[in-house]
């Protein structure tokens, strides 16, 4: 079965003055057309990285780049500058977590629709310009032939994503990458922006890949999960299964670490002790090892690899798969009930 | 007339702003020993060929445009080539000559009238064109006592006219000790014999102004015959039709003078052989501008003289120094001791002074020995038998030293006698007012080191040369106790235009005061009063003589250098006599090779 | 599924200039902002040019005690030369309005100036201020153009290259070379050049040297040729400072989010570099260069001192030298109209170039 996009082996390094950054060490991830894929971590998981190398934006002189990213059928890492570029924006779109300074404060979103419009197509500006404003009322504006000439700063939070939403849309990409869309505005907004993204990719059957830290929005939104730490995927799996079965210790550390409105309030929110671990010198071994509750010995010195745990749940972790299994369904138990 | 050194110099500081400055004080002691001014005099000779525009490039600007105003040695330029006083001077001589005037002045009446008859056939340039007349001399002087024109010098050699106002008319009115029986006859009638007008009669103040023409603009608060003023000498301004001589004159960037269409030869002794004058102005940097006569792009220097690296490179090129001459400027620089504030009250302290000063090393702040001889007394070395010997020459150096590095074991011990048991100084400080650009504030700290070596402690303030001087120096009720950075030069060439106005109790005046010692000696005053009514040349130089001597002995004020004016003219001119009271040029005598 | 919901939100309140006050709350919702015959807009530029001539009788007040309070020369006792009289003294200082007290010699000259824009007379020569300056401000205007034209010119695409090829040596030489320019000090660089390129004292015979400056009207050729050592002169630190500013906008733009959204809409990186960078890496640079022109206009002293070009600036530094006030005046006021103007010129531009500081 041939996913519309496949990443495998990815590593991405980066050369600095302190050291390597080692940002993504072997990320393995794979979705289908159509369907949402969810991203979560915490900040220097990799989860950005890997989607920006995904559009060939971390092309840098001092980035080490290794693995194939095949979409449909092209290996995107391998592939020239001038052809990636056809890709970047029209097969593949994305949209950025900040839209006020995600977009150029000095034009137009109008000129920005526009101008990514005929940056793939060679249409005139007028024709662009109708498309524009038909991406805008796509979106839900009301008052599109107006609001086109608005700039960035005129509009509120929620109609500025919009905007990067249509401009993102209007030329029907393959793939949307949403990095963290919604981090930016508040909740009522995010419920609309979540939906408005549900409603396009239905409506245009295009795949969507939501980074996101937050596990309220793959609850919402996601197919498949990908949890993501120190640049690896440790665990991969269905949305339903995430949420009532999880086999990652991490995974069991972020559910815990979620107040619930409808548990008695607890003392103390629960956090996974510990912090994110520097990406230039990575702990040895498994790189949760440092914040583990289940750590043995094994996870010191030996990376777990990302197997098969159960059919449709790929787990990286060095316990057994039977003790997993019984300590995650008993920890949601206790959290759903 | 005095501070035209220091205006003069005033230009030159101004110039070498910036690095030409820290160049020429690093240069200083290399130069000191070198040199000795040449003081060659340039040939000045009928031959020359004619035609040709003449380039002098200045820093500033004349002082003012108009021939009856002007003070300072840029309008002098100007003024001797275009306007014809009653009398010059020989040729690189002391000799007076009749210019406008036919012959020598006729002195009868025991010195009350002065009779000078004029020469027939001198016209005015466009557009007046007719004959000078002696209405024209007349009205030339009455003019300079007009508030709305304000003559620097007339009234210190001119009020002796019977008639001559004693506070200045708000427009000129006719003086009626000035007589004109004829059109060619000007008859002075004074309140006393005066010597010094004589002399004053070589003054720009007699050239003669139409006063048909010029009383329309003499008639206003302030007078703009300047810019609309005719011609007697064999160059003008050029002008326009209406008389404006605004194509000539762009004021601070050039000046431009024509042949005058209506002088004749035959009624001058002047050569002129240039076809035209060109004054470039704005030349603020004088390394630039003596470059671009060493390079040919410019013939002489006009109101800034070469600095001393310059001039030390150009004597040690043989080409070059061919075409270096020094002429002595005509007065002294002096410091100015203040005999009203103690110390210097006491006649011992000043002479304490006099002693303890290292003349050498204010010298050097100008660039040592090739700016000038060191001065021993007030009447200077130009002034060679018009006083000069009779205030006993070089030889007259009442406070001597070895090489004038002064003498501090001699010093104290005058301060000894004035009281202070150790010869050091035991009083407050003393206050200074010093100038602050060029050499001047080099020259003060010179002053104020050498005080110290008797104990005088300084509190300085240093300010423009201007400021110094209107609001501090030249001001009795605010002058400090020492005034370093002062200066006088002649008028004419006689003793009297050097120590009247700088020395004469009677000329110690509460606001424009140039008698900075405020000297007021009743011996020394008599003296000046019976000097200035002689007229006999011998019987004053002899008689200023000794007066110079007797001021210097008083230390009110202490000479220092006798400077010499250094011209540098470029390859492409043949080098003419210089001005006889400037040091610059003499332009109707330029020819270009 | 729920359907998307209007955008109800407010929309988000525009950015108020400081002091608004009145006139700022009369200016109502401002929904066409281009075109001066936009009531805000038109609203805002009267306010500033009110402003802007108060400031000028700020400035003219100001310089006016200036000249009483500090120790200066007496105008009445230069102008009386020496051997003066008393009475002469007394005579000039009451034509010159001398004996009044400061307020009323103030009040006159305003009067002379707002009713007559007459500048009055100088107190070294006969010229009237105001003939002096006009006479001179093609000279200082020709000065400033061209240095302008160079440091925009060579300044900015430097930088701008520079800051493209970071790092490299091509950048390091530049910025390097840079440094060297702002350091050197005007007359020195001034004197330098005129000893290696002037052609009439220089050792490589090869532009106009001090002094050569003839109007356009006169002789264009030597006109020009007069004017490129200095335009070289007073431009060099202006190129270094622009290219400097230039490199270091551009650097820290291309780091900005909408950079990376433009990469990521698959522009070239060409377009991405000028039309998204340069826009905003270059607006500030225009308010700089505003003021800056707006300065320069007054008279650039140094260059044309050592280069004797008559200009404003020279007759400037010649009124100080001279004590001459009302030409001091003059200059003065001159020069703070021509920055008041560029202030409010380079403001309002500012706002068509940045549509977030508009009205």
């Amino acid at each position: 079965m041939n996913s519309l996009l496949e990443i495998r082996d990815l590593h991405v390094h980066f050369r600095t003055r302190d050291g390597l950054v080692r940002a993504v060490e072997g990320a393995r991830l794979s979705i289908d057309r159509g369907r949402t894929l969810g991203i979560v971590g915490e900040s220097g998981s990799g989860k950005s990285v890997t989607a920006l190398t995904v559009m060939g934006l971390t092309r840098f002189a001092n980035a080490i780049i290794s693995g194939e990213i095949e979409f449909d059928g092209t290996d995107l890492v391998k592939l020239p500058d001038n052809q990636m570029r056809r890709v970047r924006g029209r097969r593949i779109a994305m949209i950025f977590q900040d839209p006020l300074s995600s977009l150029h404060p000095l034009y137009k979103v109008g000129w920005q629709i526009v101008e990514a419009i005929q940056a793939h197509e060679n249409v005139s500006r007028g024709v662009a310009r109708k498309r524009a404003i038909e991406a805008l009322r796509e979106v839900g504006f009301p008052n599109p032939e107006r609001r086109i000439d608005s700039y960035p700063h005129e509009l509120s939070g929620g109609m500025r994503q919009r905007v990067m939403i249509a401009m993102a849309l209007t030329l029907k990409p393959d793939v949307l990458i949403a990095d963290e869309p919604t981090t930016a505005l508040d909740v009522t907004v995010q419920a609309q922006i979540l939906d408005l993204i549900r409603k396009l990719k239905d409506e245009y059957n295009t795949a969507v890949i939501m980074i996101t830290h937050d596990l309220g929005v793959i609850a919402e939104l996601a197919d498949e999960v990908a949890v993501m730490y120190a640049g690896r995927v440790m665990e991969r799996t269905s949305r339903e299964t995430l949420f009532t079965d999880p086999e990652l210790p991490y995974t069991w550390g972020l559910m815990r670490s979620i107040p619930r409105l409808d548990a008695p309030r607890p003392g103390r929110l629960d956090s996974i002790p510990g912090l994110p671990p520097s990406l230039i010198r990575l702990p040895s071994g498994c790189p949760f090892h440092p914040r583990c509750s289940y750590v043995m010995d094994v996870c010191l010195t030996t990376e777990p690899k990302l197997e098969e745990s159960k059919p449709g749940h790929l787990v990286a972790c060095h316990l057994p798969a039977e003790e997993r299994q019984k300590t995650g369904r008993d920890l949601q138990a206790q959290y759903t009930s | 007339m005095n501070g035209r050194t220091d205006q003069l110099r005033r230009r030159q500081a101004r110039l070498g702003a910036g690095s030409s400055r820290v160049v020429w004080v690093l240069l200083l002691a290399a130069l000191a020993l070198t040199v000795g001014g040449c003081g060659k005099k340039s040939s000045s000779t009928l031959k020359g060929k004619k035609g040709g525009t003449i380039t002098v490039l200045t820093a500033a600007d004349v002082d003012y445009i108009d021939p009856g105003e002007t003070y300072y040695a840029f309008g002098y330029e100007i003024v001797y080539t275009t306007q014809r006083p009653l009398y010059g001077y020989k040729a690189d001589s002391l000799v007076v000559v009749p210019d406008l005037a036919a012959s020598e002045p006729q002195v009868t009446d025991g010195g009350l009238t002065v009779t000078v008859k004029l020469k027939k056939g001198v016209k005015f340039s466009p557009p007046v064109n007719r004959e000078v007349t002696s209405k024209d001399v007349k009205y030339a002087i009455e003019r300079g006592f007009a508030a709305s024109v304000i003559n620097g010098y007339a009234g210190a050699y001119f009020s002796v006219i019977k008639g001559a106002p004693a506070t200045p008319p708000k427009t000129p009115q006719p003086i009626s000790g000035i007589e004109t029986p004829d059109d060619h006859t000007i008859v002075f009638k004074l309140s006393r014999p005066s010597g010094a007008l004589i002399g004053a009669l070589t003054m720009p103040l007699t050239a003669p102004v139409p006063e048909e023409y010029a009383k329309k603009y003499d008639d206003l608060a302030s007078s703009t015959y300047g810019m609309h003023q005719v011609a007697t000498g064999p160059y003008m301004i050029a002008n326009n039709a209406a008389g404006s001589i605004s194509p000539g004159y762009q004021p601070s960037k050039l000046i431009k003078l024509v042949r005058n269409p209506n002088w004749s030869s035959k009624t001058d002794y002047r050569p002129a052989f240039a076809d035209q004058i060109r004054f470039e102005e704005g030349y603020a940097d004088a390394t630039i501008a003596t470059r671009k006569i060493l390079s040919g792009t410019g013939d002489v220097n006009g109101d800034f003289a070469p600095p001393p690296a310059q001039l030390k490179s150009i004597l040690a090129n043989p080409v070059q120094k061919k075409r270096l001459f020094f002429t002595p400027v005509s007065g002294t620089r002096d410091v100015a001791l203040n005999s009203t504030k103690p110390p210097f009250n006491n006649l011992h302290v000043r002479q304490a002074v006099a002693y303890v000063l290292d003349r050498n090393a204010m010298r050097l702040t100008r660039g040592g020995a090739v700016d000038g001889k060191i001065a021993t007394h007030f009447i200077d070395p130009s002034f060679a038998g018009a006083g000069f010997e009779a205030a006993g020459g070089y030889a007259f150096d009442p406070f001597p030293s070895k090489n004038h590095a002064g003498d501090v074991a001699k010093a104290k011990a005058e301060m000894k006698l004035a009281g202070y048991k150790t010869g050091m100084y035991t009083g407050p400080p003393v206050t200074m007012v010093a100038g602050n650009a060029g050499a001047a504030p080099n020259t003060a700290r010179v002053v104020i080191n050498n005080l110290g070596k008797i104990g005088i402690k300084v509190t300085p303030s240093f300010l423009s040369a201007s400021a110094m001087y209107t609001e501090f120096c030249n001001v009795p009720k605010k002058e400090p106790a020492v005034c370093p950075n002062v200066g006088w030069l002649q008028d004419f060439k006689d003793a009297q235009t050097l120590l009247d106005v700088t020395f004469n109790g009677k000329d110690i005046l509460q606001a424009g005061n140039s008698n900075w010692g405020q000297l007021n000696d009743p011996k020394i005053n008599a003296a000046i009063d019976a000097a200035e009514k002689l007229t006999d040349k011998k019987q004053r130089a002899a008689a200023w003589g000794k007066i110079d001597d007797m001021i210097t002995l008083t230390a009110v004020e202490i000479p220092w250098i006798w400077e010499d004016y250094q011209t540098i003219f470029s390859a492409n001119v043949n080098p003419a006599r210089q001005l006889w009271n400037q040091g610059g040029p003499d332009l109707s005598w330029m020819s270009k090779k | 599924m729920a359907s998307p919901t209007h955008p109800n939100e407010a929309p988000a309140p525009r950015p108020k200039r400081p002091g608004g006050g009145i006139l700022g709350a009369l200016a109502g919702p401002a929904g066409t902002v281009w075109g001066l015959a936009s009531s805000s807009t038109f609203r805002y530029i009267v306010r500033r040019v009110l402003w802007g001539v108060f400031l000028l009788f700020v400035v003219s007040a100001i310089t006016f005690i200036i000249f009483y309070e500090l120790p200066n020369a007496d105008p009445a006792q230069i102008r009386a030369g020496r051997h003066a009289t008393p009475g002469m003294i007394k005579e000039i200082r009451h034509n010159l309005r001398l004996d009044r007290p400061f307020y009323v010699q103030y009040g006159y000259y305003m009067d002379r100036l707002v009713l007559h824009f007459d500048l009055g007379t100088s107190f070294y020569s006969e010229a009237s201020v105001r003939s002096q300056i006009v006479s001179r401000l093609p000279v200082t205007f020709s000065l400033t153009v061209g240095a302008v034209v160079i440091w925009l010119l060579i300044g900015i695409p430097v930088g701008v290259i520079s800051a493209i090829k970071r790092r490299s040596l091509l950048d390091r030489a530049t910025m390097g070379a840079s440094l060297v320019a702002i350091s050197a000090p005007v007359y020195w660089l001034g004197l330098v050049v005129l000893f290696l390129f002037a052609n009439d004292i220089g050792l490589l015979k090869l532009f106009g040297g001090a002094g050569s400056y003839v109007p356009f009207s006169q002789d264009p050729g030597t006109w020009l040729n007069s004017l490129i050592l200095p335009w070289l002169v007073l431009a060099a630190a202006f190129t270094a400072f622009y290219a400097r500013m230039a490199r270091a906008n551009l650097i820290e733009v291309m780091s900005e989010d909408y950079i990376r959204t433009a990469r990521a809409k698959g522009l070239s990186e060409r377009r991405v570099i000028f039309r998204h960078g340069l826009r905003a890496a270059l607006t500030p640079l225009v308010t700089m260069a505003g003021m800056d022109i707006g300065g320069l206009l007054g008279g650039a002293v140094l260059t044309e001192t050592v280069f004797n070009i008559p200009g404003v600036g020279r007759y400037a530094y010649d009124s100080i030298v001279n004590s001459d006030l009302p030409a001091i005046q003059g200059t003065v006021l001159f020069g703070a109209f021509f920055i008041i103007t560029a202030n409010i010129v380079v403001d309002i531009f500012y706002a068509f170039l940045d549509p977030r500081v508009r009205y």
